[in-house]
């Protein structure tokens, strides 16, 4: 019953929301078209959505792939070499809030309609949450584990794998539920502005042709991937996080 | 032959504050130690020091023939915290087993100092699994597992509640006597103190400085017999009354 509510429930209340929108917006159909009409448009341009599709993974899985090299790698290297936090830490931040339209404009620039420039800003727009999140799981290992390992002289490998990785897993995991799924949200804002493949590009060519009701077919698929991306991270890192099953929390 | 562990004009200041005045001690082989006092007096500081987790202002620590440091990169020290250092994914016989793993020493065999800790059929337990007495014995097996010369304690009792705090410190005192350590205890619980300890130094409020030594007259170990000893009770007296002293002179 449950398991129902929780999956009916929302479809209800979406569907519910959009067809009260389209009642009284009075926009036209190419704004806001019917949900059946949005699938439609799903099954019969499936092949040119799908191919497309497989462009915007691509972009996305390499993107986020990099974000975790570079957000890990920093979070590790700061951890065996804290001064090194010092001198990389303003930068991250730094390219952290620089506007995205600007990076995308020099990318473009320098790389052209190309893998490296769409996968770039992925990885740029993910690798903060990433070592924010995994430099601070790693400093929430418990101090009593830590004096265990400087007490039996362990190495700093010893003490990073067998304690510090462990405790970070939970934040490190939760980090990749926020990149996860917002990695295809970029590739297709990414795609939408310079590429000639992928889900952004074709919600470029379907505006092109007031083709709404196939914008809305991707916005569809866009946030189901994310939302399933979300899902399968949140369950992975269940199985992962070392507190799971313990009755004194929450 | 030299002490166990030499402590020499051992000081400690954070900033401006003294948490810890000069402290001389010489402490046997197998010697067991209460340093008791009322809170922020200096003890687990002094304790740290010894363990090489936080560096004398002034003064030395030797273990043998070692400095702190040496002593620690030697694996001579066994740290046994208030909250349990047992890692929470790993079962208990695992992490016994983890202690000797890291310091590339098998003290003893980790089933064999389980069972002896009355832990059988608890072994494949992780932490949250285990009651509060169970957790802390593991915890001691723990940091035994690699037989080191000197345990370091630090209120290793004070989580649990009062009958089973005295029933895990009469165990631990028949445990010393099959494996002896040259023990560092802090509490603030006199009677346990008392009960465990060979000798007590009782602290003064902060800034920490030794007031007394007070040697208990009754060798180790011994059994729950002892806390209706006459000697037991005037030793326990003599050391509240130092404590109750210095805290109204404080006041």
């Amino acid at each position: 019953m449950s398991l129902v509510l929780r999956v009916v429930a929302p479809i209800a209340s979406v569907l519910g929301l959009w067809y009260l929108a389209i009642a009284f917006s009075g926009l036209p159909a190419f704004v806001i078209p019917k949900p059946e009409r949005v699938l439609d448009v799903l099954w019969v341009d499936r092949v040119f959505i799908f191919t497309h599709l497989l462009a915007t993974l691509q972009v996305a899985a390499v993107g986020f792939l990099w974000a975790n090299i570079v957000g890990i790698g920093l979070a590790v290297l700061f951890d065996l070499l804290p001064f090194t936090r010092h001198m990389l830490m303003p930068a991250a931040i730094t390219l952290r809030n620089v506007p995205y339209i600007a990076l995308i404009s020099v990318l473009m620039l320098a790389f052209g309609d190309s893998l490296v420039s769409k996968t770039t800003i992925v990885a740029l727009s993910g690798f903060f949450p990433v070592l924010v999140n995994t430099m601070q799981g790693l400093r929430s290992a418990d101090e009593v584990q830590l004096d265990r390992m400087r007490i039996l002289n362990a190495s700093w490998w010893q003490t990073f794998s067998q304690v510090r990785l462990p405790y970070a897993v939970p934040a490190i995991v939760a980090a990749q539920e926020i990149t996860g799924s917002g990695a295809i949200i970029v590739a297709i804002a990414a795609e939408w502005m310079i590429s000639s493949s992928g889900l952004g590009y074709v919600i470029n060519h379907a505006m092109q042709n007031y083709r709404g009701d196939q914008v809305y077919a991707v916005a569809l698929l866009a946030t189901g991937l994310s939302f399933l991306i979300y899902s399968f991270v949140h369950w992975l890192g269940r199985r992962l996080d070392w507190r799971a099953g313990d009755p004194r929390r929450g | 032959m030299a002490a166990a562990i030499s402590i020499r004009g051992v000081s400690r200041r954070f900033g401006d504050t003294w948490a810890l005045q000069p402290v001389d001690l010489e402490i046997a082989a197998g010697e067991f130690i209460a340093l008791v006092g009322p809170s922020g007096c200096g003890k687990t500081t002094l304790l740290r020091i010894v363990a090489d987790l936080v560096a004398p202002t002034a003064g030395e620590v030797r273990i043998g023939s070692d400095s702190a440091a040496e002593a620690r990169r030697k694996r001579l020290l066994g740290l046994v915290s208030q909250r349990p250092a047992v890692l929470p994914w790993k079962r208990a016989i695992d992490d016994v087993r983890f202690t000797q793993k890291i310091a590339g020493r098998v003290g003893f065999d980790p089933a064999t100092v389980l069972r002896e800790f009355g832990l059988q059929g608890h072994e494949g337990k992780r932490a949250r699994e285990l009651s509060g007495g169970m957790l802390q014995r593991v915890n001691i097996a723990s940091a035994m597992a690699h037989d080191p010369s000197v345990l370091l304690m630090d209120e290793p009792f004070a989580a649990l509640d009062e009958m089973k705090r005295e029933e895990i410190g009469e165990w631990f005192d028949r445990e010393l006597a099959v494996r002896p350590k040259t023990v560092l205890f802090v509490t603030h619980h006199i009677d346990e103190a008392v009960m465990l300890a060979d000798r007590l130094l009782v602290f003064s409020p902060a800034p920490g400085r030794v007031m007394e030594v007070v040697s208990v007259p009754v060798p180790r170990p011994r059994d729950a017999a002892f806390r209706q000893d006459p000697r037991f009770v005037a030793t326990a007296a003599h050391v509240r009354n130092l404590l109750s002293h210095q805290a109204s002179a404080a006041a």
